[in-house]
């Protein structure tokens, strides 16, 4: 009895599971997927804009809800990962944005999920920016975000410690050669991680893929040729000469460089310009300056990060959000942008601005950037940047040597790649 | 002699051990205290006695134009003492069915209970979340302490069955000749007894919250909504500066009520964990 | 009624009735129960058809257009969508059982019970299933159900290029299972952050465990003063959250700025330990502060059983001219084990689990050259990265899975070999 009884209500189960028939297909109507064509005004746009940025948006909100009776409500949210964090959530949840904003390394892996949108913008908005930048918000020949910034490590020193800045990195290794002792360092900068890292190996001839007239090739790796051992025996002999400590090697190593250098034990740092706000609070008379080049005149080809504004995915009103960032974009709010977060803005239109080229850290972001390169924006980048921070973290601790250490980042991320990008 | 001897060399040796321990315990907390009044922001400028000592980064958590600490300590607060209250209430009479009824399914529940909590849960996250933008408990407080309490159940049922156990069953059963009934034995013969497993169950459901920085930070979506754990972890894990000495001060506020909690019911725990969490 | 109201057939009568909940009970003239039988059963049905047909249909086909459907969301719909029709069928068995018996009990030609008798009923034989109900539905959303989520989601093909909206998520067998041990980058990890998991979890528990139960004993001599005092303060390290004693012993633990290199080990003159870049110290520094973490605990615990074990026994073996060490291997040890076994094993299983102090000390770090985890990553911690940077949820999931039931396996069998749980009363 008991076991027919149960096989009987088993037998029920699976019939539910079987006659379920799902939703309804007239309950799909285009309200879900805001269908294109003429879509109405929505009465608000969500944009979230990165941690502690988001004071400009208070004039220009107010501004287009002028023009077009839509209020903008804005919230602040932590860029790095956050952002993508929370809107892989928020989105299907429908408690997401309309606009967001994100490093456009990210862009490769969000356009394949599907949490941005690609924008339909004009020949004309989009000759606003600069080539390389909106290259950057570009996957798959499909454009996902317009730039909001760019920005790129430069040469940060302390004028109290450092009267000049040197021209070639043979100088800068001579001026740390006599300056650092004991708890003094000459220049500091994070080369166990690769994003700081590639710098010395890219300007000494490695890559990371092979940019075939910008489509890049993801089983073409440079990481291991001969211009990366080269910067990485480089970056080795800092090291290993104890010009850099051990302690701003790994996680903790960044925020232990900006203690030194904000309490003035660090004469020079290479850093991002996110940095001089912090640099200020502490009292610091600082200069910043394109980095110093190799002796043969090569520069340092440095990481450009763009970031971009980007509409969600998951939005109901991706037209008017379209227009928002056009709106937001344009060279006279990207200036008061730029006036308000010091935030380099890649508008052609503004590189000759006086309020650009007067500012010392703009001018030194602008300059380093000419020699930059965009970080490579296809998903497979995310494989790249473990292997290679442990191979350097293994070279600069003297476990490993460059050419082996390399050799076996490459072997991984091959491996990686393979194992999880095989579509 | 040699007695005494011996007593003497045995208690040296005692004594040694624990100011040892003493000094292997205090002194990282010491440090903690020491760098929340370091001036400046970074670890490596900090030391234990502070040269420039400072009440600034107290005063930072403390203004809320700079910091959402207050509201952070709010939120914890009313989380924790929430979780504490309803997770008593529902293991106290979990516990209670368990020790005092025999039903079916209870050996298997009770093992289930213990293997329960053995699963890493954070891989589950996503389905924490879509359950509460379900239930429309997403960025709410409500939703959190409920599934702080869930998951509080299993390993605080155990002890606290544990600990009735030890109760003998013989008053309940001259309550029940006297004629009281299931609820009226639960609460006026079986519950003033245990105050001791109750103290050790509330101590652990108040405190769980302060630990956890991963579910509350899938849950709670607005900054001000924060409960302490997750932003003080924000506040130090940020990449490209850690402010240091400001996590130091936030955690030392963090530290010092909780740690007079769990002294002034250390007398409880002692004896609630040893029949709780045994067979006493 | 067609059927003769044959004396022996009630039973039958009432049970083919109550396939509509309800009416076996009115035919009872149970009328209360019935009515209210039947509007739950309505009721349940009114709820919850939607959820049931989206969820069931979702659950079997994880969504069919893209913008539309989200694979990951019909999944929980999914998984909520079984457990209310498990409820569902719970209470329609009730339903139909209840029907029977009060058939058969009016077949035998007792009278059914009335309504007061019947809550006198309900009170006594449910009242442990009325008491325990909302724990257990709590227990079932927030901790069950997720676990099901992970079991469910190992069996998908959820990654990066299988990931909603964009994509929709399929059912993929056992193929996350045979990759994690055919793809070779995969197994030799799994293998060797298996290893140093175990070694981990037996170091690190062993040594929290010894050192609680020694300094228990320790302070437990009757001549020590200031007893109250010690406890407090070893009580301590417990006190603090741990994730904040986690991040300050990650900067004491520095190697050019930290206190333990600057500060302690300089004074009695030793050289800098790269506590954060070689593997072999990361490994000793977490397992030291895991023992300053974990210890408290035991320490608590230990004291009390301490306390109940009575003094006779120790005069008695004196008297018997046992040393100390004697005293201790055959009366406490044996005494302390007995009686903390089943915690003990729970914090071998929270060691193989521990996350927080391997992720928030140095990232799984440092890194070690040729491996495709950080020297100290253990297999939780090793999840974790593969989620956050490779996006391969499924096989995260997949692994989670073999872990859990690995633990789950080892505890189980542990407990059982547990002299605690044999008791019959202790069940």
């Amino acid at each position: 009895m008991k076991k027919a009884l149960f096989n009987f209500l088993m037998l029920i189960l699976m019939l539910g599971i079987l006659a379920a028939c799902g939703p309804k297909e007239e309950e799909t109507g285009p309200s879900e997927t805001g269908g294109k064509g003429e879509e109405a005004k929505p009465e608000k746009l969500v944009v979230w804009e990165d941690k502690d940025k988001s004071g400009w948006l208070e004039k220009v909100a107010s501004d287009f809800e002028k023009e077009h009776g839509i209020k903008i409500e804005f919230k602040e949210v932590e860029m790095a990962t956050k952002m993508r964090d929370q809107l892989r959530l928020d989105g299907p949840a429908g408690t997401g944005p309309d606009i967001v904003t994100l490093p456009h390394d990210q862009i490769g892996q969000v356009a394949v999920e599907g949490i941005v949108a690609e924008l339909d913008v004009s020949e004309e908005t989009k000759h606003r920016f600069s080539e390389s930048s909106l290259a950057a918000q570009t996957y798959d020949g499909k454009l996902y975000g317009l730039p909001k910034s760019a920005e790129t490590p430069v040469f940060i020193y302390n004028k109290a410690l450092m009267k000049e800045v040197p021209k070639t990195m043979e100088e800068l290794y001579d001026f740390a050669k006599a300056n650092t002792s004991g708890d003094q360092y000459g220049f500091l900068a994070l080369w166990d991680n690769f994003y700081f890292a590639h710098a010395v190996i890219g300007g000494n001839g490695g890559f990371v893929f092979n940019d075939d007239n910008g489509v890049l090739d993801p089983a073409n790796l440079g990481l291991n040729n001969e211009g990366a051992v080269k910067g990485t025996q480089y970056i080795q002999k800092w090291y290993l000469e104890k010009l850099f400590p051990n302690g701003i090697v790994g996680e903790s190593g960044g925020s232990a460089m900006d203690g030194l250098f904000n309490e003035g034990k660090a004469a020079s740092v290479m850093n991002g310009p996110w940095a001089f706000g912090p640099i200020g609070e502490a009292g610091i008379d600082y200069g910043a300056a394109p980095l110093p080049k190799f002796a043969d005149g090569t520069p340092m080809k440095t990481f450009m990060g763009v970031k971009g504004w980007h509409v969600s995915a998951f939005s109901k009103n991706q037209e008017w959000a379209t227009k928002f960032i056009e709106y937001i974009t344009n060279d006279e709010n990207a200036k008061y942008r730029f006036e308000q977060t010091k935030e380099v803005p890649t508008n052609t239109a503004l590189v000759a601005d006086p309020a650009i080229s007067e500012d010392e850290g703009a001018k030194a972001v602008a300059l380093q950037s000419q020699d930059a390169v965009p970080m490579p924006n296809i998903p497979e980048m995310s494989e790249v940047w473990k292997p290679m921070a442990d191979a350097l973290q293994t070279v600069v601790t003297g476990k490993a040597e460059p050419k082996s250490a390399l050799d076996s980042a490459v072997k991984q991320i091959q491996q990686n790649i393979e194992a999880n990008h095989s579509k | 002699m040699s007695i005494k001897k011996e007593k003497y060399l045995r208690l040296t040796i005692t004594y040694l051990v624990i100011f040892i321990m003493f000094a292997v315990i205090l002194y990282p907390l010491a440090w903690i205290i020491g760098s929340s009044f370091n001036p400046g922001q970074s670890l490596s400028g900090s030391s234990i006695i502070p040269k420039n000592a400072t009440l600034a980064h107290y005063r930072e958590l403390f203004d809320p134009g700079r910091s959402n600490y207050l509201y952070w300590y709010w939120n914890s607060l009313k989380v924790s003492i929430l979780t504490m209250v309803f997770t008593v209430i529902l293991v106290s009479l979990t516990g209670y069915s368990f020790s005092r009824y025999r039903f079916a399914g209870r050996r298997k529940s009770l093992m289930t209970f213990l293997v329960l909590q053995m699963v890493p849960n954070y891989a589950a996250l996503i389905a924490i979340f879509v359950l509460a933008f379900l239930t429309g408990l997403l960025d709410s407080h409500l939703g959190l302490i409920l599934v702080y309490v869930g998951g509080q159940i299993p390993i605080n049922t155990w002890l606290m069955k544990g600990y009735l156990d030890t109760i003998p069953r013989e008053l309940d059963e001259s309550a029940k000749i006297d004629g009281a009934g299931h609820f009226r034995i639960f609460l006026q013969i079986v519950m003033p007894l245990s105050s001791p497993i109750i103290a050790v169950v509330a101590l652990f459901s108040f405190i769980a919250p302060f630990a956890d920085f991963i579910i509350a930070s899938i849950l709670l979506r607005t900054e001000k909504n924060y409960t302490l754990a997750v932003g003080l972890y924000e506040m130090v894990a940020k990449q490209f500066g850690a402010e240091f000495t400001n996590f130091a001060a936030g955690a030392v506020l963090i530290a010092i009520p909780i740690s007079i909690l769990f002294l002034s019911f250390q007398k409880y725990f002692v004896s609630g964990l040893t029949a709780g969490g045994t067979k006493g | 009624m067609a059927e003769s109201p044959y004396k022996t057939n009630h039973r039958r009568t009432a049970f083919a009735l109550s396939i509509i909940p309800g009416l076996g009970q009115l035919y009872h003239k149970q009328y209360a129960k019935g009515t209210f039988f039947f509007i739950l059963a309505a009721s349940f049905i009114y709820v919850f058809a939607d959820m049931l047909n989206i969820g069931l249909w979702g659950l079997f086909t994880l969504g069919e257009k893209t913008p539309r459907d989200h694979s990951i969301f019909l999944l929980v719909y999914g998984i909520v969508a079984v457990i209310v029709l498990i409820f569902g069928l719970a209470f329609y068995l009730f339903n139909l059982r209840d029907a029977y018996q009060n058939g058969l009990k009016r077949d035998r030609g007792e009278r059914p019970a009335k309504l007061k008798e019947q809550y006198q009923n309900l009170v006594n034989s449910g009242f442990p299933y009325l008491i325990m109900s909302p724990g257990f539905l709590l227990l079932v959303f927030v901790v069950i159900l997720p676990i099901i989520f992970v079991i469910l989601l190992a069996f998908t093909n959820y990654d990066l290029y299988h990931s909603p909206p964009a994509k929709l998520v399929d059912w993929a067998g056992f193929k996350n299972f045979v990759d994690i041990f055919s793809i070779d980058i995969w197994r030799q990890t799994f293998f060797s952050v298996f290893a140093w998991t175990i070694v981990w979890t037996f170091t690190a528990t062993t040594f929290q465990i010894a050192l609680g139960i020694f300094l228990a004993i320790l302070v437990n001599q009757k001549e020590v003063k200031g007893k109250a005092m010690i406890r407090t303060v070893f009580i301590l390290p417990w006190a603090v959250p741990a994730f904040v004693s986690i991040l300050v012993f990650a900067g004491m633990f520095n190697e050019s700025f930290g206190a333990v290199n600057r500060d302690i080990l300089s004074l009695i003159g030793i050289d800098p330990v790269p506590w954060m870049t070689k593997a072999v110290y990361t490994k000793i520094a977490i397992i030291l502060i895991q023992t300053w973490l974990g210890f408290p605990f035991i320490f608590a615990m230990t004291t009390g059983v301490l306390q109940s074990i009575p003094d006779e026994l120790y005069e008695a073996a004196t008297v018997d001219g046992a040393t100390y060490y004697q005293k201790f291997k055959k009366i406490t040890l044996p005494l302390v084990l007995f009686a903390t076994a089943p915690i003990l094993i729970t914090q071998f299983t929270f060691n193989f689990n521990n996350f927080n102090i391997i992720y928030l000390f140095n990232g799984g770090g440092p890194a070690v050259p040729g491996a495709n985890a950080g020297g100290t990553d253990i297999l939780i911690s090793w999840i974790y990265r593969l989620t956050m940077t490779s996006a391969q949820y499924s096989k995260a999931a997949a692994i989670t899975m073999l872990l859990s039931v690995f633990v789950i396996l080892a505890a189980l069998w542990q407990f059982k070999r547990t002299k605690s749980f044999q008791e019959e009363d202790m069940m």
